[in-house]
């Protein structure tokens, strides 16, 4: 059985300019413990997709929703704003691209860390909150934990606070951990390290991965199976090795010619829209 | 803590430089403005050697400079002359007139940021709901008048139409107090007196409101418009995925790098309205330093009035100083400025 289970989600906004149309009833599963890539250039409707999967673009008046989203066998339709809040920080947590600035620049790590702890034990103690996060941090082979722990975000480097984001998404042992473009902000070879160490971390708790990215090289070592997501359309979707011996979709295939050789530090302009990039979408067999 | 002691110094060492040149300038103007104090003070009657008499007590007859010299070797004494509206030395007189206004001042400011900031959070927790718009207006009608208006408006409402509070005053004659300290919410306490300490605060509450009206109003709209732009950051969205209850995210973590900014503008508000409260007292019949001042300065009172402005100068850069250490102790970034570890 999924763990998410999205069924024909489409989503417009409403503004001064009339109604915009961003997902057009996209369709995507996530087994637990499985790690699946959402890939697509900017604007594609990755990160609106993420924000509906934790409840929060559904309190946005502008924003209207239709089909289905199931997580853990629950229809989320109908949820009221205490039972979608109830998932976050719980069950669902979240990794963002940048982490020094998804960290509050102005209470230390600690006062941060307890927060999230309490979501999940609302009386745990300040000792308590330490030891906790103490050993979520130990885990990311973060050498100085409690110098960590009382440091502001702008104190740490960046890498390092990659580390507390990703031991912070993990340390209440949530069944889906949503990475949204992570770590983009930082240099390679940081990027690199902490995705080495999500995939570890991942692993190890079992959680599933929604990972969203750019950047197909990075999907290609993470992800177990990819959707490719066009104008808020999935085009082509299967197992990661299917997908990349065998683009069958042609805004797949343009995407995979312009992937850039070494780093792939994002993803390259598309020169053309193609009227073939509107094809339906193709499913790869195999995977979940 | 040794980055707040730095600040401290440096604070205290520029505010030593503006209160000079204060001095100097409010020194010069006074004697620039015409009419001879002299004269003045001893009224139409006096003979031309009374005047030359007392103006030689003066030192009027000297060069400016040789007299700001007198000024200063007196004042380094903690003598700041005599008034001669007043025939009392200056000191005495701000001692006496200093406690009612800055009484009134505080509680204005403790209302402006008790009630601001909570609507401000409150309109920005809410923004573009109707407790926002509410507050919006409310903040926008509040800002539109001076406060002297305010004072005009409270006190025919609330005092006069509707006897609700007194209508001058800082406490009813049937009242006999010992000053001990000036402030009479003070005072009452150490006289026993709970009847003359409400008495007080009966006639404290609309004339603070009224000064503080306007400062209400301004603390709202900034902190909202702060913390609007706060609301973007993605540390809020990283708050709101991991759950954070909306009125805790709102309280605190968007609240405290809100206020960072504004805090600055606050400050200022604050010290202005030892400017408005000159306004409002007039208003209230508040026995304050305003009265005095306009008397001092109509009758060219040159001592009463370099003390008058010297101990306003100094209160404006004392609430400036205490508001660049709140500063500092809030914003981690100036207290750790030299910590930064990579
Ligand atoms: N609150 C909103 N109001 C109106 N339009 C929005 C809103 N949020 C997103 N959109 C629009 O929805 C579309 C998809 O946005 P989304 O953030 O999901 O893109 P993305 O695929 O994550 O792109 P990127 O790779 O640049 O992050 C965009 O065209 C964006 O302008
Ligand atoms: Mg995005």
């Amino acid at each position: 059985m999924s763990l998410l289970s999205i069924r024909d989600l489409s989503l417009s906004f409403r503004g001064i300019h009339g109604v915009t149309e961003v997902l057009h009833g996209i369709a995507l599963d996530i087994a637990p413990g499985e790690k699946v890539a959402l890939v697509g250039e900017s604007g594609s409707g990755k990160s609106v997709t993420a924000r509906i999967v934790l409840g929060l673009l559904q309190e946005l008046a502008a924003a209207r929703i239709d089909g289905e989203v199931r997580f853990g066998g629950e229809d989320m339709r109908g949820f009221s704003r205490q039972q979608f809040a109830a998932n976050r920080g719980t069950e669902i947590s979240m990794i963002f691209q940048d982490p020094t600035s998804s960290l509050n620049p102005t209470f230390i790590i600690e006062r941060q860390f307890a927060e999230v702890i309490r979501r999940r034990n609302p009386g745990a103690s300040r000792e308590d909150c330490l030891r906790i996060a103490g050993e979520a941090l130990a885990e990311t082979a973060i050498p100085d934990v409690e110098r960590v722990l009382a440091s502001y975000p702008f104190q740490l480097s960046g890498g390092m606070n990659q580390r507390v984001m990703i031991a912070m998404a993990l340390v209440n042992k949530p069944k889906l951990l949503i990475a949204d473009e992570p770590g983009t902000a930082l240099d390679v070879t940081v990027q690199a390290q902490t995705l080495q160490l999500m995939r570890q971390l991942t692993d190890e708790h079992q959680a599933a991965v929604f990972f969203i990215s750019h950047n197909l090289g990075v999907v290609r070592e993470f992800a177990d199976r990819v959707y490719v997501i066009y104008r808020g359309r999935i085009v082509e979707d299967g197992p990661t090795e299917a997908i990349f011996a065998d683009p069958r979709h042609a805004y797949t295939r343009a995407l995979m010619a312009a992937v850039p050789r070494i780093t792939g530090m994002g993803l390259p302009d598309i020169p053309e829209r193609s009227d073939s990039f509107d094809a339906p979408q193709i499913s790869h067999e195999g995977g979940s | 803590m040794s980055q707040l002691v730095g600040i401290l110094v440096r604070r205290i060492g520029i505010s030593v430089v503006v209160l000079i040149g204060v001095s100097m300038l409010i020194f010069a103007i006074a004697r620039i403005i015409p009419g001879d104090p002299a004269r003045i003070a001893l009224g139409p009657n006096a003979t031309a050697e009374q005047i030359a008499k007392l103006r030689g007590e003066m030192h009027l007859d000297e060069n400016i400079v040789i007299q700001y010299g007198f000024f200063i070797k007196d004042l380094v004494s903690g003598d700041l002359g005599t008034s001669l509206y007043t025939n009392r030395p200056v000191t005495l007189d701000i001692a006496q007139f200093l406690p009612a206004t800055l009484e009134l001042v505080f509680l204005a400011g403790v209302i402006m940021v008790g009630l601001g900031l909570p609507l401000g959070i409150l309109a920005a927790r809410f923004r573009n709901k109707w407790p926002d718009h509410l507050v919006r207006a409310l903040a926008l009608l509040t800002v539109s008048a001076p406060s002297f208006v305010w004072a005009v408006i409270l006190m025919l409402l609330c005092a006069y139409y509707l006897p609700l509070f007194p209508i001058a005053g800082r406490l009813s004659d049937i009242y006999e107090i010992e000053r001990v300290t000036g402030f009479l919410t003070i005072d009452t306490l150490i006289a026993g007196n709970v009847a003359a300490f409400l008495d007080v605060w009966h006639h404290l509450i609309l004339p603070a409101v009224a000064l503080a009206l306007s400062g209400i109003g301004q603390a709202a709209r900034l902190t909202r418009a702060n913390m609007v732009e706060t609301y973007e950051k993605p540390y809020i969205e990283m708050a709101q995925a991991y759950g954070f209850f909306p009125h805790r995210i709102a309280r605190i973590y968007a609240f405290k790098p809100s206020l960072i900014p504004s805090l600055t503008i606050i400050g200022l508000d604050f010290a202005a309205m030892l400017g408005n409260a000159f306004l409002v007292e007039a208003v209230f019949a508040w026995p304050g330093l305003s009265r005095y001042g306009v008397n001092v300065i109509l009758r060219k009172d040159l001592n009463a009035i370099m003390g008058t402005v010297l101990i306003i100068a100094l209160t404006f850069l004392i609430v400036n100083i205490i508001v660049d250490l709140l500063i500092a102790v809030l914003n981690p970034r100036i207290r750790h400025s030299t910590r930064v570890q990579s």
